[in-house]
């Protein structure tokens, strides 16, 4: 190599490494004036009614073939036709009312008065497990869609009612149709009925139940498993297959029901839900499920007895790793091997956090707590997370009435109630206006007090918020009536995929919102364009030097 | 209670229901049936043909990476043809064949479906519309289509073929496998990695006799 070439060989090094130094970062310095402040506008398409409702008479008590159901006032109340069929038994209402459900007709069939206390001692249940947000070969979406919150979709498995019909909204709207969502739906049974619980495992990965805390024997009569742990009890119930759980409860209280296959990741997936024994009363029909959780607008007599009003509040929360492989992959293969031995629950943290099945802000539309003054309402809590659970309720004090099912000796009042991961807590919350129990009428927030619960995938306000909210703070179309924030970001569904300056709406935006990017510095700008402009010229001399010495 | 109160009140009790094309029990469900009304541009059923379909889990064992299927995935049927359905589910679930994009002003939402609620069967049927087109078959249940429910109905030869049909198709969002070098592959590339030695090699002879 002549010295000529060196020279140039040398010169390209140094222009390069030079304009390198001097080429504009991502950043750039401010000057004497600052960037200004780009307004958030949010477009129409993108943000969400507050309430989107087409059944505003299904708010209003009614009774719908002799099945008395309660008001329900929030935005999205419960199909009271659903609750008339699953007190009544699938099998027994008529088909007009069975028709605007999506019940199967041998969801809930309740026979044979043993007792002949005027209600029903035999129940036949049946589950199927289905999959939301999952992927599809056909395209690049998840089916049956299911949003926690606004542009949110995780991928979740959950226990539904045995249906009927399409999974979807229809044939164009590939939305879950309301009854596939999440919580698996709360059941109820009586004390000493006899309960046959068939799960049909319409899923392509295999499933059991387990009825953790419900008094079941180990063994069927014939023998067959009934605790649904494959380790132990039984073989892991296969797609396509189906099993009979058969149990008489003894004692009554708020147990769970949960998937024994691979806990750590079916069960919080979504495969679990409460299972609340209640005492056995004459005339006591029950609602067997509780579709979404939230209020039971047809309550047991005991509760009728004792409380104005009950709720059942489940809470959990989804990790991104742990349900990535669902939204990754069609074959069950894939799925498997990246769930089960390349995901590592032991490296995990959670991302979503849900209260009944949703996050903030979609909670208020039908997870609200709407109270008057001076009621006593029952509250069913599970805690879901694999964290505990210190549930906190502005505003009031609970107590503590039974933990596990079994009542406490000594009644806890709090205003921070920890719930170990799994476990039930009966709460009364009391709202008479004393001091303690109550501090007045409001709309009093309600959340899991690790902070973390309080954010969807780490944006706040968002996770298991709710709200027990006093009926005068209730608008008409059923969305509270509150005076913070503006909730037009949190209806955005841009807003929890960290798109949105969190204080957008605030009076004082301007101070709060994104900053402006701002143009390079000319003077690097010249530079490197010099260096850049040398670097090719040497190049391109270099080249003709090679041509005229051959 | 007046006589035609307990008549009305009767029929909703009944334990199985029938009423414009849909009828129900607990062991399945029809929607759409119909065996009479002709689709616009038919002047008459061209003819009857009766397909027995199976559904379930056994018949995807025959596909890799698949969970549930029919044991078919693809019919030829005539324009004008009644269709008879004899449904048969071989699982101890719910299954559901359901066809799209009929036409809607006699098949409400587009759609005929007959949904058998565990083991067992149901036939119905319906006619197929004059046109030269593929009807969508599947099972709507969460997951069982993208599973491998999936099939097609190709009237007067189709206007296309379904993707992500079981054995017949590819999908449109196909999944990806770890790569396995085989002895094979590795071969091949060293064949490969010599043709393109003697490609430049030839060349520069070529080129060099070329000049010359």
């Amino acid at each position: 190599m002549t010295l000529t070439r060196l020279f140039y060989l040398l010169g390209i090094a140094i222009s390069l490494s030079l304009a390198w130094i001097f080429f504009p970062g991502p950043l750039t310095e401010a000057g004497l004036s600052l960037p200004s402040t780009v307004k958030w506008v949010p477009s129409l398409d993108d943000t969400e009614d507050f309430c989107q409702f087409e059944h505003p008479e299904w708010r209003q008590a009614q009774s719908i073939e002799g099945v008395e159901i309660e008001e329900d006032p929030q935005c999205k109340p419960d199909n009271p036709y659903l609750v008339a069929s699953v007190v009544k038994g699938t099998d027994k209402v008529s088909m007009p009312t069975l028709m605007k459900t999506r019940l199967a007709m041998d969801a809930v069939v309740k026979e044979n008065d043993r007792d002949g206390d005027g209600d029903p001692d035999v129940i036949h249940i049946k589950l199927e497990v289905a999959e939301l947000n999952g992927s599809t070969p056909d395209g690049d979406f998840l089916i049956p869609g299911y949003r926690i919150a606004p542009g949110l979709t995780p991928g979740m498995w959950v226990f539904v009612p045995k249906m009927r019909g399409m999974a979807t909204v229809d044939a164009v709207n590939l939305d879950a149709n309301p009854m596939l969502r999440a919580p698996s739906p709360p059941i109820r049974v009586e004390q000493g009925d006899t309960i046959y619980l068939t799960l049909e495992n319409s899923h392509y990965f295999p499933h059991t139940i387990h009825l953790h805390g419900v008094d079941h024997p180990y063994l069927r009569a014939d023998g067959q498993g009934n605790d649904g742990v494959p380790v132990t009890s039984e073989k892991m119930l296969m797609p396509g297959e189906r099993r009979t759980y058969e149990i008489t409860p003894r004692r009554p209280g708020a147990m769970l029901y949960h998937c024994h296959v691979q806990t750590d990741k079916h069960m919080l997936m979504g495969l679990q839900g409460l299972f609340i024994v209640e005492e056995n009363r004459p005339d006591n029909w029950l609602q067997t499920f509780n579709i979404g959780a939230g209020k039971v607008r047809h309550r047991s007599a005991a509760s009728r007895q004792r409380f104005d009003q009950e709720y059942d509040l489940h809470f959990q929360s989804l990790d991104k790793e742990r349900y990535l492989p669902i939204q990754a992959h069609n074959d069950p293969r894939l799925v498997a091997r990246a769930m089960n031995r390349e995901y590592d629950i032991t490296d995990s943290d959670e991302d979503f956090f849900l209260l009944n099945g949703e996050s903030f802000p979609y909670t208020l539309r039908d997870s609200l707590i709407v109270v008057e003054p001076e009621q006593k309402v029952l509250l069913q809590v599970a805690n879901g997370h694999p964290h505990t659970l210190g549930l906190h309720l502005h505003g009031h004090k609970t107590t503590a009435i039974a933990a596990d099912g079994v009542p406490l000796e000594s009644p806890v009042t709090r205003d921070v109630q920890a719930l170990a991961p799994a476990q039930r807590l009966t709460l009364v919350l009391d709202t008479h206006d004393d001091g303690l129990h109550s501090f007045g009428e409001g709309a009093w927030l309600m959340h899991d007090h690790a902070e973390k619960s309080v954010t969807s995938d780490g944006i706040g306000p968002g996770g298991d918020i709710g709200l027990v909210i006093y009926r005068k703070y209730l608008g008409e179309d059923g969305f509270p009536k509150l005076q913070g924030m503006d909730l037009v970001p949190f209806f955005n569904r841009w807003f929890y995929r960290k798109q949105v300056p969190v204080w957008a709406r605030s009076d004082e935006w301007a101070i709060f919102s994104d900053a402006a990017p701002l143009p390079p510095n000319t003077i690097r700008v010249v530079i490197a364009g010099l260096l850049l402009g040398l670097a090719l010229g040497l190049l391109v001399a270099l080249w003709r030097d090679g041509r005229k010495g051959r | 209670m007046k006589i035609p109160s307990i008549v009305f009140l009767s029929i909703l009790l009944l334990p199985a229901w029938s009423f414009a094309g849909h009828r129900m029990d607990m062991d399945s469900m029809v929607m759409n049936e119909n065996p009479m009304t002709l689709p616009e541009g038919c002047q008459r059923i061209s003819g009857d043909q009766k397909i027995t379909v199976h559904a379930g889990r056994k018949h995807a064992k025959k596909f890799p990476g698949l969970v549930f299927a029919y044991d078919r995935q693809s019919w030829d049927v005539a324009p004008c043809t009644r269709l008879t359905v004899r449904f048969v589910n071989d699982d101890d679930i719910r299954h559901q064949f359901m066809v799209h994009g009929l036409p809607e002003k006699i098949y409400p939402q587009g759609m005929f479906t007959i949904e058998v609620s565990g083991p067992g069967e149901e036939t119905a049927s319906f006619i197929l519309p004059p046109y030269k087109k593929t009807y969508l078959v599947h099972c709507d249940i969460a997951q069982h289509t993208e599973h491998g429910m999936k099939a097609q109905i190709k009237v007067a030869g189709g206007d296309r073929d379904l993707a992500s049909l079981p054995g017949l198709t590819k999908a449109v969002r196909p999944d990806r496998y770890p790569t396995d070098w085989t002895a094979g592959s590795i071969v091949s590339l060293l064949l490969a990695l010599v043709a393109g030695v003697v490609l430049v090699w030839g060349g520069r002879r070529l080129l060099k006799a070329m000049g010359e």
